[in-house]
């Protein structure tokens, strides 16, 4: 059966590849990108099944390309993960399908996954 | 000379910086740019929001989170506080801890994403006032919450993150300071004069008539004495009431005429200023009080909080009142 692809985003190398090493140990493929450019063009390349998001990042933030995502595709799930709270505040999150605080504990961030590929 | 003026409601000191007179024109605004692009409060994304608590506007038989409403109320996707649980009020030692329980709610106020509130037509904007009542009404029956804060962040500047024209409310289990100070300092005008401040207050300003912006049969604006900010406005009934929830639909009807009057007059002033404004109103299940007068203040964001105000609790405003007053008077 063939694996379903996450597409990770986010410019900090450690997340990245903590993240691809869990989600890879779950059995999924996890194709990453650094910046908004990129992950605009492997989410038209790769079709994954589900995004994960960082906001803070350099050039376009994680709430402008969830919006250009979400234009392209409004039925993909994308989970916002970032370090802060106060990005709730901006509405333009409520495109996503879930918003995840980064922790150490990824329990969190998994079972939202889980929840949309499962 | 800069003078000192106290608020006579919270005895809270401003500067008024007078050293330099300025225009409507002096102050800068930052143009608020459309961002463009998907948008969760529009029609047709009903499923992005969570399950609606109140609509207007649809033909009957449709289904709630469907199309062809005229206006919604939805609960925050990710609120600041959230509405499932019981208080759990602790001790510290000498510090006070509860539970995060509160309602967080969106109200969006036309379906047009480019509609601004200034701009909504009459019954538009009579269905938003309307809402405010209607969900602080259904509030009140949780005896978890004491207080229901309604407000709106206009322009980036007062904190929107959304063009689609939308204004907040948040249920609390506390009354906020503010608002306790505004309870507690009408009270003891009170208990002195035996008199309601606010209405005191109109009464004064209406003789005066030099910081009355405009006026109908049941409400008047005014810019306050001591304002924080240039073009500060409160919208006051004439008639003495503690409570928003109390109004009918001609008092409210009446309310939409001089406040759509009143942010045209701001909006002529200084074009898509940002801005705040918010609702004080009694505690939720409150008797009656003779001592409080319900109101709106609107409040531009023209001037920034820095140290000095941190430090001080004083605000610096470099428009007076009385000037402000003029300005807006000549605007329409």
């Amino acid at each position: 059966m063939e694996k379903k692809r996450i597409l990770l985003v986010d410019d900090e190398e450690g997340i990245q590849l903590l993240y691809r090493e869990e989600f890879e140990d779950e059995g999924y493929a996890v194709t990453t990108a650094y910046n908004g450019k990129e992950a605009l063009e492997k989410f038209q390349q790769d079709q994954p099944d589900l995004v994960i998001l960082d906001i803070n990042m350099p050039g376009l933030n994680g709430i402008e390309i969830l919006r250009q995502m979400k234009e392209i595709n409004p039925d993909l799930p994308v989970i916002l993960s970032s370090a802060y709270q106060e990005y709730k505040q901006d509405f333009g999150t409520w495109a996503s399908d879930d918003y995840i605080v980064k922790s150490a504990n990824l329990d969190d961030l998994k079972a939202a996954v889980h929840k949309y590929l499962d | 000379m800069p003078e000192l003026r106290k608020d006579p409601i919270l005895g809270r000191w401003i500067i008024i910086a007078t050293e330099r007179s300025k225009r409507p024109t002096d102050f800068v605004v930052e143009t608020f740019k459309t961002r463009g692009g998907f948008c969760p409060l529009c029609p047709g994304n009903e499923k992005t929001t969570p399950k609606e608590v109140l609509a207007y506007g649809r033909e009957p038989g449709q289904p709630a989170d469907s199309t062809g409403w005229k206006l919604r109320v939805v609960p925050n996707k990710f609120p600041a506080l959230i509405i499932e649980g019981e208080l759990n009020k602790q001790a510290e030692g000498l510090y006070d801890r509860m539970n995060g329980i509160g309602a967080h709610e969106v109200v969006i106020e036309s379906p047009g994403h480019e509609d601004r509130f200034t701009d909504l037509p009459h019954d538009q904007m009579l269905l938003v006032f309307q809402a405010f009542q209607n969900r602080i009404r259904d509030l009140s029956q949780d005896h978890r919450f004491r207080y229901v804060i309604i407000f709106k962040n206009y322009g980036r500047a007062a904190g929107a993150s959304l063009e689609h024209s939308h204004s907040q409310l948040v249920a609390l289990p506390i009354l906020p300071r503010m608002v306790t100070s505004e309870l507690e300092g009408s009270l003891s005008y009170f208990k002195y004069k035996d008199r309601c401040v606010f209405c005191d207050i109109i009464c004064q300003e209406l003789q005066q008539d030099i910081r009355l912006v405009c006026q109908n049969d049941s409400f008047v604006t005014l810019t306050p004495f001591a304002p924080r900010s240039p073009f500060e406005m409160w919208v006051l009934p004439k008639q003495h009431s503690s409570s928003y929830t109390d109004q009918d639909t001609q008092s409210l009807s009446a309310l939409v005429d001089i406040f759509t009057e009143s942010m045209r007059r701001l909006d002529t002033c200084i074009p898509n200023v940002p801005y705040n404004f918010v609702l004080h109103t009694q505690p939720l299940r409150s008797p009656l009080l003779e001592h409080y007068h319900w109101h709106f203040e609107i409040v531009p964001k023209l001037t920034s909080i820095a140290g000095f105000e941190w430090g001080s609790g004083f605000y610096i405003n470099p428009m007076p009142p009385e000037d402000a007053c003029r300005f807006l008077r000549e605007a329409l």
